[in-house]
């Protein structure tokens, strides 16, 4: 059976149809008529992938929600949240979660105040369960963390280390000390 | 040309038996279609002095199918919903993307790239179109995978449906040097289905080179890091994610099994309308009961 094994010219397609006309390959492959009636949305030439340079980017947008300003808030102000994600479970609603929706209920009902709203939601979970009680005691341990909270060189190990203090008070004081010093050299005047 | 037996490397179940029949006809129709123009639209005089009946339903049944837009009525098999269950619209971080997936992608949430779910949908329907008629044909359909983690589900894939699989390494000259790897006169593929275009080095696998250039088109599940380009049917989705692979197996094989029965009936039909039914169309045989099936799927228009 006759080919031509050139993959770079055109598509299989193209290639096999002109044989077929050139008389050089004489029976129709199977596939042919299939091609035929139904062709692909794009021919599937080659092309040669050339890399980007100087400042073109490619043309794919960001997948940015409004929900994100007020997730952005909560988890510095919170942490990470204290249920687990349950990513089996197609309809869970994490605690931040179940915070953003609260927010947007409240925004709804008129408050335009985003520091209000802020301290509003909190106090309408904290009504709503449990768990949240631990969330409030920890904005007041953080409440003072606040400003280099948000570097997110100084996140990981803060919550580490807060995690494990009533533990072992002595060696994490002295890692407090330094962690302390270095964000604090680092964070623009 | 072969039958299965002899075709050692090619790992197969051997349940389609695949007769020198058909075969012959497909190089009788040709001849047919074209008799010394380039008109491939199939002519009415046949040029050889066979039996007229044979060719007009072998005519008739290869030719039915492609009229209809959905002849297997492949659209019921999925949904865009169903996709975004099975983790298919999760690509890999934006660092990894390749250039040429960039029209397939919808955009990329917190670094990582998320595929458009509506494209893939429509790249789907093509793809299990193609195939379902490339097995109505009782073409050779070949699965291929280097992915370690999913090679024994491709296996099993291609097992349940009668086709071969080929999930270890590839060597070299497998496509292109077949008459001395394989033996002589052995057929190649028709169809090859890649779940993975990447080999275990992050490089497109050799396979996908080599079809295109032995004519040998392909279909293939497209993650953000590989190159579409020389694809004939690319399906841009999540190659990674244990859901995402098992619904595309799931699908292959129930559209591979859905074909093959639909031409077993559709044999049986004309056999048992002899002569005289060779005038019926496609709508008629919505009327008449399945023959040999367990369910006959809905007729496509």
């Amino acid at each position: 059976m006759a080919r031509s094994r050139l993959e770079t010219v055109g598509s299989v397609f193209s290639r096999t149809r002109d044989l077929i006309r050139a008389g050089v390959l004489n029976e129709k492959p199977l596939w042919f008529d299939i091609y035929n009636a139904f062709p692909p949305l794009r021919e599937p030439v080659f092309r040669r992938p050339r890399l980007r340079y100087g400042k073109a980017k490619a043309a794919i947008q960001d997948i940015l929600y409004p929900e994100d300003r007020i997730r952005a808030k909560f988890y510095s102000a919170y942490g990470s949240g204290q249920k687990a994600f349950d990513l089996f479970n197609p309809n869970f609603k994490s605690t931040c979660q179940q915070f953003v929706e609260k927010y947007i209920e409240l925004q709804k009902l008129g408050e335009t105040d985003e520091e209000k709203l802020f301290v509003e939601t909190g106090k309408a979970l904290l009504a709503a369960g449990v768990i949240l009680r631990r969330v409030e005691a920890r904005t007041q341990k953080e409440g003072g963390h606040v400003s280099w909270e948000s570097e997110p060189t100084g996140v990981k190990p803060q919550t580490v280390l807060e995690k494990n203090q009533p533990l072992q008070e002595v060696p994490q004081d002295q890692h407090l000390e330094t962690s302390e010093e270095q964000p604090k050299g680092l964070s623009p005047p | 040309m072969v039958p299965a037996a002899t075709v050692p490397r090619l790992l197969g179940a051997g349940v389609w038996p695949r007769p020198l029949r058909p075969h012959l006809l497909q190089s009788a129709t040709p001849g047919r279609a074209r008799p010394g123009g380039r008109t491939l639209a199939s002519a009415a005089t046949p040029a050889v002095s066979e039996p007229e009946d044979s060719i007009d339903v072998s005519d008739k049944i290869l030719s039915q199918p492609l009229k209809h837009s959905d002849f297997f009525n492949v659209k019921e098999l999925f949904s865009v919903r169903s996709l975004f269950d099975a983790r298919v619209h999760l690509g890999h971080k934006a660092g990894c993307r390749h250039r040429f997936m960039e029209p397939y992608i919808f955009g990329s949430r917190l670094g990582q790239d998320i595929i458009d779910l509506e494209q893939t949908a429509a790249h789907l329907q093509l793809a299990l179109n193609f195939m379902a008629h490339v097995a109505y044909r009782k073409g050779i359909i070949l699965f291929v995978g280097r992915n370690r983690q999913f090679s024994h589900l491709i296996e099993t894939t291609a097992r349940n449906c009668g086709e071969y699989a080929h999930t270890r390494y590839f060597k070299g000259g497998l496509l292109t040097n077949a008459p001395l790897l394989l033996g002589p006169m052995v057929r190649l593929p028709d169809l090859i289905i890649f779940l993975h275009t990447l080999n275990n080095v992050f490089e497109p696998h050799v396979a996908v080179r080599d079809a295109a250039k032995m004519h040998i088109p392909t279909v293939g599940v497209v993650d953000t890091n590989c190159n579409p380009c020389l694809i004939t049917y690319p399906i841009p989705g999540n190659d990674d994610s244990p859901p995402s692979i098992h619904l595309f197996c799931r699908l292959f094989q129930t559209t591979i099994n859905r074909a093959k029965q639909k031409r077993r009936q559709m044999e049986a039909l004309y056999r048992l309308q002899g002569p005289e039914g060779l005038g019926a169309r496609g709508q008629g045989l919505a009327a008449s009961p399945s023959l040999g099936g367990t369910h006959s799927p809905p007729e496509g228009e």
